[in-house]
C-alpha cells in the first residue's frame, strides 16, 4: 500500500524553451534609442558625473564621463529589449527586466547629477534612503501581521497620523520623547483594535472600516491640532538625538567607508526599524504564534478544526499590528524632530501597503521593498533641493509612486496574498 | 473507545437537521453512517468534534457523558476527524499542517522543525502510512493529502475514534483501495471508525454496521451483508433502480471533433495537452479521469470560456474556437456545469429567470429587447412539472432549492431549446440518488434522440452506467479510448497513468488495490465480508 499513484509528472511548458517578449521588447529598445539620442541632443560632451563618499573618505571621488556613460546605459537598455524581442529563455525574462531597469536607473541618476556643481554624496544619499524608508518598514510591517492574518489593514494612513500625533503630545505633556513614542504606539494599537473588533466581532467588510478609519484619524488629528494650537507646548517639536546610539561603541564602525553611515550612525529609529524586520520575519516562521498566525490567515477553517481560537488570534494579532504602525507614525514627528501638521504622512500609508505587496508579505521582502522606495524618495529630495535638475521639482515628487507603478507591475507581477485575506470567519463555515 | 449517541438532536431555528439519532460504536468497529445529502451526516459529525453544540441529547465515551465546546476538547477526549473538504493548510509543509495546533517547540514558543519531523514520521511509521514531513501539502496528490489528514488525525493525544467525513470523494479507484486497507488495519489496532458515505460499494467493503440515515432521523439498522438495493432505497425511502435501462447507441455523424487542443495553466503546466476526442451524434463517450487531469478546462474550452492555446474544436462539422459562448449555444451546444454554484445558477434570480438563462433574448421571452414575464412564467411552469423540480414557484430564488432541484433547474435549462451536442460535467454531483436516477434516464433518452453527449464524471459508476464509449484522461491528454465493459481495473490503471496491459509490475500491484472489491491480497485476514457481496453486480 501508499504506492504513489502520480505515474508521471504533468506536461510542463519547458523552461528553456525561447519565447519573445513583443510589447516588453520594443518598450525598451524604444527606451534605450530615446536615452541615447537625449543624451546625444542635450548633454554637453564636457559633462561629467561625480561620486564622493562624503562623510568618511571626503576627498575619495571618482569621476565618469556623462555622455558617454548614458550612451552606454542605453545601450545596455536597448540590448535587453532586443534580445526579448529575438527571444530568450523564459527564465532569463526576468533576468533581462531587471538589468534593463537597472541600467536606466543608473543613467538617469548619472545624467541628473551632472550638472556642473553637483557631486552624488553617496553616503548621505544611501543614509538618507534608508531613513526614509522607515515610514514604509512599519506600515508594511504592520500590514503584514494584519493580512498573514487574515484581516486586510488598509488603515495604516490612519494609524500613522494617530500615532505621530500622540507621539508628539504625550512627549510634550511628559516631556519625555521615548514615552511619546510608547504613546504613538498605544494611538495605533487602539486605532486598529477598532478594525479587529469590527472585522472579527461583527464581520464587517474590512475595506470599509479601513477606509472609514483614515478619515476618521484624519479627521480627529485635524481637529486636535487646531484646538492644541491655541495653547502654547502642547505640539512643539521634540525629537530623538541623531546618533543616539553614539558612545556605546558603534563609534568607530561609523568610520568604516560607506557602510558606517548608512549602518552606524543613524537615528534609533533606524535600529528599531531593521529589528523589527527580523523579529517580525522570527516570530512569523519560527515560532508557534506565526504558525498559528499563517494557518489563520490562509485557512482558518483548517486552523479552527485543530483548536486554535481563530477569531481571537485576529482580534490580538490585529491589535498588535497597530503597535507597529503607530510607532512607525512617530517617525514622522519625533524622528524627524517635527511637530505636528494636518495630514503629514501625505499618503505614505498607502504606499506602505504597495510595499508589503512588493515584499510579498514577508518581511526580509517588505525591507526590500522599503529600500527601493526609500532610495526613490531620497533621490526626488536630494535633485529637488539641488535645485538645477533637468526635471522640475513637483515633478520629482511623483518619483517614488512612479516607481511604485513600475516595481509592481513590471518586475513583481502578480503577488499570492494569503489566502483567506480579507474573509471574516465564522466558525463552521467550510 | 466505546462511543455511544443518545437521543442527539440539532436544530437550526424551526430546522432540525438531526432529530434524536441513537447510534454505538464498539471499540475496533468500523461503523459506516449512510444517508443523501443533506440527511444531517456532517451536522452530526460536527456536533461530535465540537464544531457544534447539540440541542439536546448527550454524547457518552467509555460510558461518561461528555460536552465539547469546541474541536480542541473533542481532539483531547481521544476522537480524530478528517473532513470532507480537507482542513489542510496549503502553503504548509505536512509537518507543520500535523502540528498546528499542538505545536512542538524548544520552550518560550520557538517551533522545533526536527521534533515535528520526527512526530510525523513516528506516526505514519507506526501505521505504515507513508509521507514526506518536509512536502508542501498544496502539491501532493490528493490521495497524499487525504494520507496527511489521517495522520494529522491519529496524532492527537491518544486518538482512539476515527471520524472519515466522505473520505473517498476525491479519491481514485487505486487510493480508495489504498484507503480502505487503511480503514481495516486501523480498525485491527483497536481503533474505533464512523465511516460516513454514500457510496454503497465501499460501505459495503469495509463496515462492520450500518446506520442509515434520512432526514435526520435513523431509519435502518443494517448488516454490511445487506445489498446495494436495500441500502439505497432505504437512503431514499422509496424503490430505487441502481442500473439504468438503455439500448445500445447507433452513433452518426461526428458532433463534436477536437483535435490537438492545448491549454496552458497559469503556472506554465499544460492541463490540456493536445487532445483528441470526438463524440458522435446518438451516443454517450464517457470521460474518465481523476479530477484534476484537465477536465474542467476541457469543458470549458468547448463551451468557450477559455481560450485554448492550440488546436481545434468542432461542432457539427463547423469550427467554433473563434465563437463566444453565445455563438456556440446557438450553434446547439447544451453545457451543464461541473459548478453548478459558479457556473449553473445565478442564486439571487428566480428558478423562472434562471430557466430561461439561454434564451431570454429570444421570442417569445423577450420583444423588442423587452422581458415577457408571462411568457416566461408559463414555460418555467413547463418546466417544473415536466423535471419534477421541488419548489414553491417559478418566483422562488434558485437559492432556496436542494442541491437535486438546483441541478434539474440547469438541466431543464439546457434541454429547453434545440440542440446537437450536451457537455455533462459532474452532472449528479451532491444530487442524491433519487434525482441522479431521474438525471441519468434524461441523459439517455437525450441520447435516444440523436444529440451527442460528452459525460465527464469522476464517478467510475456513473460512466459505466450510462457510456456507449468510455475516454480516459490523464494529464490532459486521452490516454487510451475502451468499450463501455472494460473492466474497472484496465480503466483504473489508465487514471493514474500506467500502462493499460499492466506489464509492468508495480501496475499490476496497484490494480490489485484498485479493484478494492474483491479480496486484496494485501489484507487476506480482513474480517470483512465483501466478496460475497459483491460478487453479483459487477460489470465483468
Amino acid at each position: 500500500m501508499a504506492t504513489d499513484t502520480q505515474a508521471t509528472a504533468p506536461a510542463h511548458v519547458d523552461e528553456r524553451a525561447v519565447v519573445r517578449h513583443l510589447k516588453a521588447g520594443i518598450v525598451y529598445a524604444a527606451i534605450g534609442v530615446l536615452l541615447a539620442a537625449g543624451a546625444l541632443a542635450f548633454l554637453g560632451g564636457d559633462r561629467e558625473t561625480v561620486f564622493t563618499l562624503d562623510r568618511t573618505l571626503t576627498d575619495a571621488s571618482w569621476t565618469l564621463p556623462t555622455l558617454p556613460t548614458v550612451i552606454a546605459m542605453a545601450a545596455v537598455v536597448a540590448a535587453c529589449g532586443a534580445w526579448m524581442l529575438l527571444g530568450l529563455r523564459r527564465g532569463l525574462f526576468k533576468l533581462a527586466s531587471a538589468i534593463a531597469v537597472a541600467a536606466i536607473v543608473f543613467a538617469l541618476i548619472s545624467w541628473s547629477v551632472s550638472e556642473p556643481g553637483m557631486v552624488f554624496r553617496a553616503e548621505s544619499i544611501l543614509a538618507g534612503a534608508v531613513f526614509l524608508s522607515l515610514p514604509f518598514i512599519f506600515g508594511a510591517l504592520s500590514g503584514v501581521v494584519c493580512e498573514r492574518s487574515g484581516v486586510i489593514n488598509i488603515g495604516i494612513e490612519g494609524q500613522f497620523l494617530m500615532g505621530a500625533f500622540t507621539g508628539v503630545l504625550v512627549a510634550n505633556i511628559t516631556g519625555n520623547v521615548y514615552a511619546g513614542m510608547l504613546g504613538a504606539m498605544l494611538a495605533g494599537a487602539l486605532t486598529t483594535m477598532l478594525l479587529a473588533m469590527l472585522s472579527t466581532k461583527y464581520q464587517v467588510n474590512q475595506v470599509v472600516v479601513g477606509v472609514i478609519l483614515n478619515l476618521l484619524a484624519l479627521g480627529f488629528t485635524s481637529f486636535m491640532y487646531d484646538q492644541l494650537k491655541k495653547t502654547e507646548g502642547y505640539n512643539s517639536a521634540y525629537g530623538v538625538p541623531s546618533n543616539a546610539l553614539d558612545g556605546i561603541g558603534l563609534g568607530f564602525l561609523a568610520d568604516i567607508p560607506l557602510v558606517g553611515p548608512v549602518l552606524f550612525a543613524q537615528n534609533i529609529f533606524v535600529y528599531v526599524g531593521l529589528v523589527a524586520v527580523f523579529v517580525v520575519w522570527f516570530l512569523l516562521f519560527r515560532t508557534r504564534w506565526g504558525l498559528r498566525t499563517r494557518s489563520v490567515g490562509e485557512h482558518p477553517a483548517a486552523a479552527d478544526s485543530m483548536g486554535v481560537a481563530v477569531n481571537r488570534l485576529r482580534f490580538w494579532n490585529v491589535t498588535a499590528a497597530g503597535l507597529v504602525s503607530g510607532f512607525g507614525g512617530a517617525f514622522f514627528t519625533l524622528a524627524n524632530s517635527l511637530a505636528f501638521t494636518k495630514n503629514m504622512t501625505a499618503g505614505l500609508g498607502f504606499v506602505a501597503l504597495a510595499v508589503m505587496i512588493v515584499g510579498r508579505w514577508n518581511p526580509l521582502g517588505v525591507l526590500a521593498g522599503a529600500l527601493i522606495f526609500g532610495f526613490a524618495s531620497q533621490m526626488a529630495e536630494y535633485l529637488d533641493v539641488a535645485g538645477n535638475s533637468i526635471v522640475p521639482g513637483p515633478f520629482l515628487q511623483m518619483l517614488p509612486y512612479v516607481v511604485t507603478l513600475v516595481v509592481v507591475a513590471g518586475l513583481i507581477g502578480r503577488a499570492k496574498a494569503p489566502a483567506a485575506d480579507g474573509v471574516p470567519y465564522n466558525p463552521g463555515d467550510k | 473507545m466505546r462511543l455511544e449517541l443518545k437521543g442527539l438532536t440539532k436544530k437550526f431555528g424551526s430546522f432540525t437537521a438531526d432529530d434524536d439519532i441513537d447510534l454505538t460504536v464498539e471499540p475496533g468497529q468500523i461503523h459506516a453512517v449512510l444517508g443523501e445529502n443533506g440527511a444531517g451526516k456532517s451536522t452530526l459529525m460536527n456536533m461530535l468534534y465540537g464544531i457544534l453544540k447539540p440541542t439536546s441529547g448527550e454524547i457518552l465515551i467509555d460510558d461518561e457523558p461528555v460536552a465539547f465546546s469546541g474541536p480542541g476538547d473533542a481532539i483531547a477526549a481521544g476522537i480524530g476527524m478528517v473532513h470532507q473538504h480537507f482542513k489542510l493548510v496549503g502553503p504548509f509543509s505536512v509537518a507543520d499542517n500535523v502540528q498546528l495546533g499542538r505545536e512542538h517547540t524548544r520552550g518560550a514558543g520557538v517551533l522545533s522543525a526536527r521534533a515535528a519531523r520526527r512526530a510525523v514520521l513516528d506516526v505514519s511509521e507506526q501505521y505504515g502510512l507513508r509521507l514526506d514531513p518536509d512536502a508542501i501539502c498544496e502539491d501532493l496528490p490528493v490521495g497524499v493529502q487525504q494520507r496527511v489528514e489521517i495522520v494529522k488525525a491519529l496524532s492527537g493525544p491518544r486518538t482512539e475514534l476515527l471520524i472519515l467525513d466522505e473520505p473517498t470523494a476525491v479519491l481514485t479507484p487505486a487510493e480508495i483501495g489504498e484507503l480502505l486497507d487503511i480503514m481495516r488495519s486501523l480498525a485491527e489496532a483497536g481503533t474505533s471508525i464512523l465511516f460516513i458515505s454514500h457510496k454503497l460499494k465501499e460501505v459495503q467493503a469495509v463496515a462492520d454496521t450500518v446506520t442509515v440515515i434520512r432526514r435526520g432521523k435513523v431509519v435502518a439498522e443494517l448488516e454490511p451483508t445487506a445489498s446495494e438495493t436495500e441500502m439505497a432505497s432505504a437512503m431514499v425511502g422509496r424503490e430505487v433502480s441502481l442500473t439504468v435501462d438503455k439500448t445500445p447507441a447507433e452513433p452518426g455523424e461526428p458532433s463534436l471533433e477536437i483535435s490537438g487542443l492545448t491549454v496552458v495553466g497559469e503556472t506554465g503546466v499544460k492541463v490540456l495537452d493536445g487532445l483528441d476526442l470526438t463524440v458522435r451524434a446518438g451516443e454517450i463517450v464517457g470521460l474518465a479521469g481523476v479530477e484534476g487531469n484537465g477536465q474542467t478546462e476541457l469543458a470549458r474550452a468547448v463551451l468557450g470560456l477559455i481560450r485554448p492555446d492550440a488546436g481545434t474544436i468542432a461542432v457539427d462539422g463547423r469550427r467554433v474556437d473563434r465563437d463566444s459562448p453565445a455563438q456556440r449555444i446557438e450553434r446547439g451546444l447544451g453545457y451543464i456545469p461541473e459548478d453548478r454554484a459558479r457556473d449553473g445558477l445565478i442564486n439571487e434570480f428566480t428558478v423562472a429567470e434562471n430557466i430561461v438563462l439561454n434564451q431570454y433574448r429570444d421570442r417569445p421571452f423577450a420583444k423588442g429587447g423587452v422581458i415577457d414575464a408571462a411568457a416566461i412564467r408559463r414555460r418555467a411552469e413547463e418546466s417544473i412539472a415536466e423535471f419534477d423540480i421541488r419548489t414553491q414557484g417559478p418566483a422562488e430564488p434558485a437559492s432556496s432549492l436542494s442541491g437535486g432541484n438546483q441541478q434539474k433547474v440547469v438541466i431543464a435549462r439546457e434541454f429547453s431549446r434545440p440542440r446537437r451536442l450536451l457537455v455533462a460535467a459532474q452532472p449528479t454531483r451532491g444530487v442524491d440518488v433519487g434525482a441522479t436516477e431521474f438525471i441519468h434516464s434524461r441523459l439517455v433518452t437525450e441520447r435516444d434522440t440523436g444529440t451527442g453527449v460528452l459525460l465527464i464524471s469522476s464517478e467510475l459508476d456513473e460512466i459505466y452506467a450510462l457510456a456507449d464509449r468510455i475516454a480516459v484522461i490523464y494529464n490532459g491528454r486521452i490516454v487510451g479510448e475502451v468499450g463501455p465493459d472494460t473492466p474497472r481495473e484496465v480503466i483504473g490503471r489508465l487514471m493514474v497513468g500506467a500502462e493499460p496491459d499492466g506489464a509492468e509490475t508495480e501496475a499490476a500491484d496497484s490494480a490489485a488495490v484498485a479493484d478494492f472489491d474483491a479480496e486484496s491480497p494485501a489484507a487476506p485476514d480482513t474480517a470483512t465480508t465483501d466478496d460475497d457481496a459483491n460478487g453479483g453486480d459487477r460489470d465483468h
